[in-house]
């Protein structure tokens, strides 16, 4: 989650008392730039059965523009979790501003209902340490 | 290694939803935990000095302070740290307040968030270094590149301040525009005259001494950072001595070099020695070496040297000089063009007589301009009729979507100096819509409207508009409507009034700034509303129509907002602080693969060959961490967002 938009608009669903999934974790990252891959994987691998990242709007960013490096990796991303047999809805990339508490209530409350129909991650065996080697 | 726990209830905010005792407990269970203290406000000035005590008691070796967010209280917190001798970045915080207390309903499973978060907590901040904030010597001097309004006044400002300042201008006149404007609008006072105060405070006021002035010249070159910049500044020869010239003119009548002057758009004729127009300050010619017999054939001509009532000031051997300076901070006030309305070739620009743009007419309305302020034709008769033709290539997609938001004004004050000059001359607004805003922006408008000899043609596409020629020395404007039969509107004079437009010097100066510009390649602001007077690239700065289009008070109203930005972040005797959350590049690990340097949007990384690898500009580096992700070499380490840092976090919170 940045420092700036998404974290900030984390912050606002709390001062409104908004209900936020307790199974939900935020990291802070200064800006969705900094998000490795790896970082998404790690969170699999550590037993998460989904990652959000989250970052300033399009045109937004606090840093000009590097939530669209994060969009392009994100992409990325997808094509290789699909190769480990983990579904796209698990790994989302959203946008949520400094001000959209209920909005950012509202997107972690759908997808973590969402990943609920999906069921627990269950990562095949041979899988199983593939992060490390990538 | 001993991690201190401080958590705070916040009252009841945290404590109500959170069993602080189960949480102490379970920190109690956790690797590296030291001790735990509960405090009910951690931020209020007892919390604040018993933390502080604590700290310089029982010295931890890493903090924890789980309560708010850290946007609200992380600076509060690492205060803490320091003042109790502590490195302030060996803490990490936990929000349990806004991200565990506020949003769950059940205390349990609050508890267990917290418990989890804070464990995640101590796991990433054993792995925290002592980071240590930098400082650096700066130059406070400035350099500005434009000597327009916004960039005179900046530059009396920061003389006024005790600052020296470098004031670069590429023509031989300082003013900008306005200095060639007969009157400004609302209060149709003559441009010069307004800009005369200021001129006369920056070339002698009692502050001057402070502010050197290079006139013909231009920004060749630049290398640093804020604080920071050594810049080479090639400035033309005058051939005319400063010093030794006392404007008396006698060199001009004996200059044989004719042409066309391009300070009134070659309206009338110029010498090779001359002045750009009467009045232009410093009050000095200069001979054109585009034009001079001596430069363009070679030829040995003397005469404004043996005319020279003073011995010396006509310098032959002048070849100009390259001059470096050392700054602090650039600031660009480059100021803006006309939009090309031959792109427009339907309005017969270039094409048909006495069709002329807004800055053609200023020069022809102005009293030191080709006809001495004479509106007149091409044979020589004044126009009976003119037409006015706003929104030329403007809020227009196919040519520049925006407005300027100046160009209404300009020619309501047109048709007011018409209506002066030319009385029951009639005049016709050919407009899509009308901008006047603002307390003062309704006067000429208002004044036009009243006038009988005034009329006001509305049209939605300008390329409905057709001007051609009547066959007789006159235009017809033409315009076609989709349903009904096109609308004739004879006229002798058209003035188009064009969108502005970046200058080149603008564009040159981002190419050598590599400051970003925006879509219309106006210069890019930090940010459009709250800082739109700083560059991206921190130490740039902007001011006036280089950022966007805009009239004299506020091209004026930015440079003083620059030079506030810039007085406010150089001071003389203070260091510039450099934040240690930055890339740093480990060089043995770097493969030279150069990925990281278009990512930067802060031209913070570069490439330094004799080491073979990149580096990390900390004073340029924000600290957004893309460069590290995008290393592939894993050679970029994120300060205080390590990849070891962030794993330990994410192992923490999933545990």
């Amino acid at each position: 989650m940045c420092n700036w938009c998404s974290y900030a608009g984390a912050d606002k669903a709390g001062t409104a008392q908004l209900r936020v999934p307790h199974n939900l974790s935020a990291i802070r990252v200064m800006c969705t730039g900094r998000v490795d891959p790896q970082f998404v994987l790690k969170a699999f691998r550590e037993g998460a059965d989904g990652v959000v990242i989250l970052g300033c709007h399009l045109g937004d960013c606090h840093y000009k523009e590097q939530n669209y490096r994060a969009l392009q990796r994100h992409r990325i991303l997808l094509a290789m979790l699909r190769q480990l047999g983990i579904e796209e809805e698990r790994c989302r990339l959203d946008f949520v501003s400094a001000a959209e508490g209920e909005g950012f209530a509202r997107l972690v409350t759908g997808m973590v209902e969402a990943i609920k129909t999906l069921g627990p991650l269950d990562l095949p065996v041979h899988s199983h340490g593939l992060d490390q080697k990538i | 290694m001993r991690v201190g726990v401080y958590f705070c209830l916040c009252g009841p905010n945290i404590a109500e939803k959170i069993d602080s005792e189960a949480v102490r407990q379970a920190a109690e269970r956790l690797p590296g935990f030291g001790y735990c203290r509960t405090v009910e406000f951690l931020c209020s000035a007892a919390g604040k000095s018993a933390m502080e005590k604590d700290v310089r008691e029982n010295r931890p070796d890493r903090v924890v302070v789980a309560a708010c967010s850290p946007r609200d209280h992380e600076e509060t917190f690492r205060g803490v740290l320091a003042r109790a001798g502590m490195n302030p970045f060996l803490m990490q915080m936990v929000n349990v307040r806004e991200h565990i207390a506020w949003v769950t309903a059940d205390r349990e499973k609050a508890t267990e968030k917290a418990i989890r978060h804070i464990g995640a907590a101590m796991r990433r901040v054993v792995l925290h270094e002592p980071l240590e904030r930098r400082e650096i010597d700066v130059c406070t001097d400035v350099l500005i590149v434009g000597a327009g309004p916004a960039g005179l006044k900046a530059a009396l400002n920061f003389a006024e301040a005790g600052r020296k300042v470098c004031l670069v201008e590429k023509e031989p006149v300082l003013g900008g525009l306005p200095a060639r404007y007969e009157a400004m609008f609302p209060d149709m006072e003559c441009g010069p005259c307004v800009l005369e105060t200021v001129l006369g405070d920056v070339l002698h006021g009692p502050h001057a001494e402070r502010i050197e002035i290079l006139t013909l010249s231009s920004m060749e070159d630049v290398v640093g950072y804020y604080g920071n910049y050594t810049v080479t500044i090639r400035q033309s020869p005058r051939y005319i001595s400063p010093d030794l010239c006392i404007a008396c003119g006698e060199c001009i009548p004996v200059c044989p070099a004719v042409s066309g002057n391009p300070f009134n758009y070659d309206r009338n004729d110029k010498k090779a020695v001359d002045y750009a127009f009467q009045g232009g300050l410093p009050n000095l010619p200069f001979i054109d070496a585009e034009i001079c017999l001596r430069t363009t054939r070679n030829e040995d001509c003397r005469l404004c040297r043996e005319a020279c009532l003073v011995e010396g000031a006509v310098v032959y051997e002048d070849s100009g000089k390259k001059v470096t300076r050392q700054v602090g901070a650039i600031l660009i006030a480059t100021g803006a063009g006309l939009y090309d309305c031959s792109r427009l070739p339907n309005l017969g620009y270039g094409r048909l007589p006495d069709v002329f743009t807004s800055l053609e007419f200023e020069r022809i309305l102005a009293a030191n301009g080709p006809t001495g302020g004479a509106i007149r034709k091409a044979d020589g008769n004044p126009p009976k009729r003119i037409a006015i033709v706003h929104c030329v290539g403007s809020l227009d997609a196919r040519h520049k979507e925006y407005c300027s938001g100046i160009c209404c004004e300009t020619a309501f004050k047109f048709n007011r100096l018409v209506a002066h000059k030319l009385p029951g001359a009639e005049v016709t607004h050919f407009y899509k819509t009308f901008s006047v805003s603002g307390k003062r922006g309704y006067k000429l408008f208002g004044e036009a409207g009243a006038r009988a000899s005034t009329r006001f043609v509305r049209y939605d596409d300008i390329d409905r508009l057709d001007i051609r020629s009547d066959g007789s020395g006159g235009h017809h404007v033409v315009l076609n409507a989709p349903t009904a039969a096109p609308s004739v509107t004879e006229s002798d004079m058209v003035v188009l009034c064009p969108a502005l437009v970046p200058s080149e010097g603008t564009a040159r100066m981002a190419r050598m700034l590599e400051a970003a510009t925006d879509r219309f390649g106006f210069l890019e602001e930090l940010h459009g509303r709250m800082d739109s007077v700083r560059s991206k690239v921190r130490g740039i700065y902007m001011a006036g129509t280089c950022q966007a289009p805009m009239d004299t008070q506020k091209a004026v109203e930015q440079g003083l907002a620059a030079s506030g930005a810039i007085l406010a972040g150089l001071v003389p005797g203070r260091k510039l602080v450099i934040e240690p959350v930055t890339a740093v590049v480990d060089q043995e690990r770097c493969s030279a693969c150069r990925s990281c340097i278009p990512v930067c949007p802060y031209k913070a990384i570069s490439f330094d060959s004799g080491k073979d690898s990149a580096v990390v500009n900390s004073v340029l580096c924000v600290g957004c961490g893309t460069c590290v992700s995008t290393c592939p070499s894993g050679a970029i380490k994120g300060n205080h967002f390590t990849d070891e840092q962030v794993f330990a976090e994410i192992e923490g919170v999933l545990s």
